[in-house]
């Protein structure tokens, strides 16, 4: 069918708002968080109700039309972007908060719903929606469940799958089903956990059933300054190791600390390391103990000093600070990506001196940001996009650190998702057995492969290169 | 999706120079899979052999079911065919537990008492505790999904697993997740286990994220006139101090009904927790008293679902329904002449009944699916003794309505087994 045509019957079924064809506004939509590779689509069409979602897809089924799914477009991947793929399905009208339920702390959202209006909405009633993604004030619900998303709190609390029941998809066919709900343990293998982190290639997702978790009665949040990374990182396997779970445990280098201080003035020492964030959080009862048994680990890894946030400003500004933090790293250069690597916890110290080698080796500055609780590191590697020759680096340099962690027992990924970036990577962890499992399992929700096409796992019979004519492949 | 039975002789021959003759034997009548018998029973020892023996099964067409020490072999519907029961009791190894990272990685005959043992000596264990841990393996936890009372703070097998290597209907082995705590990479395989009962692949080995053992445990427990004042009283509590685990019990099929809150961590944090749920508790007409042993208590409530009985019925609905679940169990038994003892488990919406006799089981069933009193709530079979699974039968099917995901279920099952020989039948919707 001609775009024009398909556009035209498209806005009988969205309204005249609801398709995007204007190549100046197409632009928007070429890539995502992800910048490295771009490509815009023919069409966005931007659904207001998953009723019309459904529409949607069956229409683009009629007309056997591949489609790549998005919600905010914050991802860091790639996964929106269109790869034989002509219509972008945009779920971000999809902004209402359906049920709330306190009793049973559960509460059905669109896919649109942005991440933080979740807590806002039950806030005053002492719940929250634990998956806390730095990008939590624009990214959406579906996107989260697309790429099983976490965030700093996750340490404790776990990630988005921890914390969905239930999620209704439209499948590539027009076909809505609803799996799981507000009822636990339905009968029959996950098809939910399956669902999410499949990086909307078997479906669009347009309502999910979240769980609720109480908010915790008292926080204590302490900043524990290193003059070495090493130094912090093995604080941060001994504090693992203690026995103590703390909600939260986040590493900066000095490189993303100096960028941090210039940016908000959050009170870092420009000259340390790295710092700790370590949050620990709970019944008030117990947690000055365990606040002194981490400081005590900290210093016994030769932390110089440890602050305690006296009070809710002191902390909201750490946390900002922390949470901006890939932002105030990327006024240090003209461009930045950054990798989602994930070690073993206890292997932190050997994998960050391999990105130092890395970063030296290909004459490029990286920032280290780390999930370090949890192993899933973050580093930022700066570059300018005009210089083909430091792009080129950058990708290499990317793809070393991931070769690294899986070398030591560890992922591709730890919140950030496949996408485009890392899905030439996959065979470093999976086998050709394991691949086509996952092909086939693709292909029961997506049999014509129109669903975000070219994503998650590699195509079996062609070769990464001549895939497809992109940047990575061009080198 | 119906496997035809297959050449047995040549089967066995295959297995017996491949594994060798110690590890096949013909079948006896303790064989039995929820009343289907097999014709042999292998038991490799190690987890190629495991492998080779799938990959001679998917070769001769003949179906399988897996077991660890069969201890929940009747949960789900009895196989549609029977050819090789594979007890995986000798692939058995704890292979590595990384203290440091807190991950534990285990074959699939390990039982979770043997586990705990291990995990316990680096001050960690895995916080799941479905009944009978001395007879419950890894795989057995993982295919059926067990969890006990812990799950209303832990969470279940869903949450705790972390990566997953299987053998497929076709004799391959397929590995998802990892051993790392945060992953994305690739469809979720592992979870796509969990509750599956073996019929998408034969669990090897598991990995699991650890948690270190809580200095303490302590639980105090209130009985009350009804069991939905006693769910009304587990939700007030809960509201007051966040449980480790949540229980009510009836024994004697109520209508009195008993409250058990345990709480747990360091030793100002359970004092903390019993004060407030005790504060809670202590209304006119009842008075909470501190149990001595909460971990002992708590093993005892977890093992309901092994009791004695004709069969476990549970209901899985909302948390704050389960005393209404509770209710319709109890009036449904009383309908039908018996009385059930109860249990329910508040925070993850579970309650459960224990019908003692056989005859009754069916009609109990049906009375509650043809109520509706709840409609969200799913009503199955959890398990049945030998004899009362071949009464349930359309309306009183164990599983009842596979609902709207069957066609994918259905899928799920052709692209990992599509030769239909891995416990064929046994899912919701005949899967
Ligand atoms: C500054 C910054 C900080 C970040 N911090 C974190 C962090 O701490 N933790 C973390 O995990 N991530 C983080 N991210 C990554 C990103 O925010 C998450 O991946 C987020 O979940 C993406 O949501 P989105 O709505 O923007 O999705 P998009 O970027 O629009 O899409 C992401 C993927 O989801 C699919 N998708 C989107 N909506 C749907 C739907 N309705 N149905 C099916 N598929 C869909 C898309 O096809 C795509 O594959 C960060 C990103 C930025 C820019
Ligand atoms: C005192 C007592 C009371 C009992 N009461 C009852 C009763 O009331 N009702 C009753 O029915 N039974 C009862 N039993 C148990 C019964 O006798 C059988 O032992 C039981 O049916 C088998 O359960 P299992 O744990 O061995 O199953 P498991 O072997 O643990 O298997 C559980 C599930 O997981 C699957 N599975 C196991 N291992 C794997 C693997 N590696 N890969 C893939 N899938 C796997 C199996 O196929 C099965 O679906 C009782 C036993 C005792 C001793």
């Amino acid at each position: 069918m001609a775009t024009g045509v398909l556009a035209r019957r498209l806005r009988a079924l969205v309204g005249d708002d609801g398709v995007v064809d204007a190549d100046d506004v197409l632009l928007v939509y070429e890539c995502d968080g992800y910048t490295l590779e771009r490509a815009a689509p023919e069409l966005v069409v931007l659904p207001r109700t998953p009723a019309e979602t459904s529409a949607v897809v069956r229409l683009l089924a009629e007309e056997r039309i591949a489609f790549v799914p998005r919600g905010a477009g914050t991802g860091l991947s790639g996964g929106t972007l269109p790869l034989a793929a002509p219509v972008m399905v945009c779920t971000s009208r999809l902004r209402e908060i359906e049920s709330i339920d306190l009793r049973n702390r559960r509460l059905v959202a669109q896919a649109g719903v942005v991440n933080s209006w979740v807590t806002r909405a039950v806030q005053g009633d002492r719940l929250l929606y634990a998956p806390d993604p730095s990008s939590q004030t624009a990214c959406t619900i579906g996107g989260n469940v697309a790429e099983n998303s976490g965030g700093p709190h996750t340490l404790k609390y776990g990630v988005t799958v921890n914390h969905v029941l239930g999620v209704e998809l439209v499948l590539p066919s027009g076909e809505v089903v609803r799996l799981g709900g507000a009822v636990e343990d339905r009968p029959g293998p996950d098809l939910v956990g399956f669902v999410v982190g499949s990086e909307g290639t078997l479906g669009i997702t347009t309502r999910a059933t979240l769980r609720l978790v109480r908010a915790p009665e008292a926080v204590r949040t302490l900043l524990a300054i290193f003059d070495s990374v090493d130094a912090a990182s093995e604080a941060v396997s001994d504090v693992i190791a203690s026995g103590i779970v703390p909600a939260a445990l986040e590493m900066m280098d000095r490189l993303v600390l100096q960028a941090v201080e210039q940016a908000f003035s959050a009170g870092f020492p420009a000259d340390a390391g790295a710092v700790l964030l370590v949050e620990l959080d709970g019944p008030a009862a117990g947690l000055e103990e365990q606040a002194e048994a981490v400081s005590a680990v900290c210093r016994r890894n030769g932390s110089r000093e440890i602050r305690v946030a006296r009070d809710e400003a002191e902390r909201a500004l750490l946390w900002k600070a922390r949470k901006r933090a890939f932002g105030a790293v990327g006024r240090l250069a003209p461009n930045y990506c950054t990798q989602d690597g994930v070690v073993p916890r206890s292997r932190l110290p050997e994998i960050v001196r391999a990105i130092a080698a890395t970063a030296e080796r290909h004459r490029l500055r990286i920032g280290n940001l780390l999930h370090a609780g949890d192993g899933n590191i973050h580093p930022v590697i700066l570059f300018d996009e005009r210089d083909a020759d430091e792009v080129r680096r950058v990708i290499e340099a990317g793809h070393e650190i991931l070769a690294a962690c899986v070398a030591l027992g560890g992922s591709l990924s730890g919140e950030h998702g496949i996408g485009v970036e890392k899905i030439g990577q996959m065979p470093l962890l999976f086998s050709p057995d394991d691949l086509l499992a996952m092909t086939r399992l693709k292909a029961v929700f997506d049999p014509e492969g129109r669903a975000n096409p070219h994503k998650v796992v590699p195509d079996a019979k062609v070769c990464v290169e001549a895939r497809t004519p992109r940047r990575q492949a061009a080198m | 999706m119906s496997a035809p039975p297959g050449d047995h002789a040549a089967a066995l021959a295959a297995l017996a120079s491949e594994l060798g003759a110690d590890a096949v034997r013909e079948a006896g009548p303790g064989d039995l899979v929820d009343g289907v018998a097999p014709f042999a029973v292998v038991r490799p020892a190690d987890a190629e052999q495991a492998r080779r023996a799938v990959a001679i099964a998917a070769r001769g067409r003949i179906a399988l079911v897996a077991s660890g020490r069969g201890r929940h072999l009747s949960i789900g519907a009895p196989p549609r065919h029977l050819g090789l029961l594979l007890r995986m009791d000798r692939v058995d190894r704890v292979v590595e537990h990384h203290a440091a990272d807190m991950t534990v990685t285990v074959e699939a005959g390990c039982t979770l008492a043997a586990l705990d043992e291990r995990l316990r000596r680096a001050g960690q264990w895995l916080p799941l505790d479905p009944p009978a841990p001395a007879e419950t393996t890894v795989g057995g936890l993982v295919a059926a999904n067990l969890a006990g009372p812990l799950r209303a703070s832990q969470g279940g097998v869903r949450d705790l697993l972390l990566g997953i290597e299987t053998v497929s209907g076709e004799g391959v082995v397929v590995r998802g997740g990892g051993r790392v705590v945060k992953n994305v990479a690739g469809y979720d395989l592992p979870r796509l286990h969990v509750g599956a009962l073996g019929s998408l692949g034969v669990v090897l080995a598991a990995t699991f994220k650890t948690v270190p053992v809580p200095a303490r445990e302590g639980a105090v427990e209130v009985e009350v006139a009804s069991p939905r004042e006693a769910c009304d009283l587990a939700l007030a509590m809960r509201d007051a101090f966040e449980p480790a685990w949540l229980e009510l019990v009836a024994e004697d099929g109520g209508p009195a009904t008993r409250v058990v809150f345990g709480c747990a961590g360091l030793p100002p944090e359970v004092a903390c927790g019993l004060l407030l749920a005790r504060a809670e508790a202590d209304r006119p007409g009842h008075h909470a008293v501190e149990v001595e042993d909460a971990a002992a208590r708590r093993a005892e409530l977890a093992a309901f679902p092994l009791r004695e009985a004709a069969a476990i019925l549970r209901v899985s609905t909302l948390p704050d329904r389960t005393g209404l679940a509770l209710e319709s169990l109890a009036r449904a038994a009383r309908d039908c002449g018996v009385r059930a003892p109860l249990s329910a488990q508040v925070a993850s919406g579970i309650a459960r009944a224990a019908i003692p006799d056989a005859v009754a089981v069916a009609p109990v069933l049906r009375a509650l699916r043809a109520r509706r009193e709840d409609p969200d709530a799913a009503v199955v079979v959890e398990r049945a003794s030998a004899g009362v699974k071949p009464r349930l039968v359309g309306d009183a099917d164990p599983w009842g309505d596979p609902g709207e995901s069957l066609s994918l279920v259905r899928g799920v099952k052709r692209a990992l087994d599509p030769g239909g020989i891995l416990s064929p039948g046994r899912l919701p919707g005949g899967v």
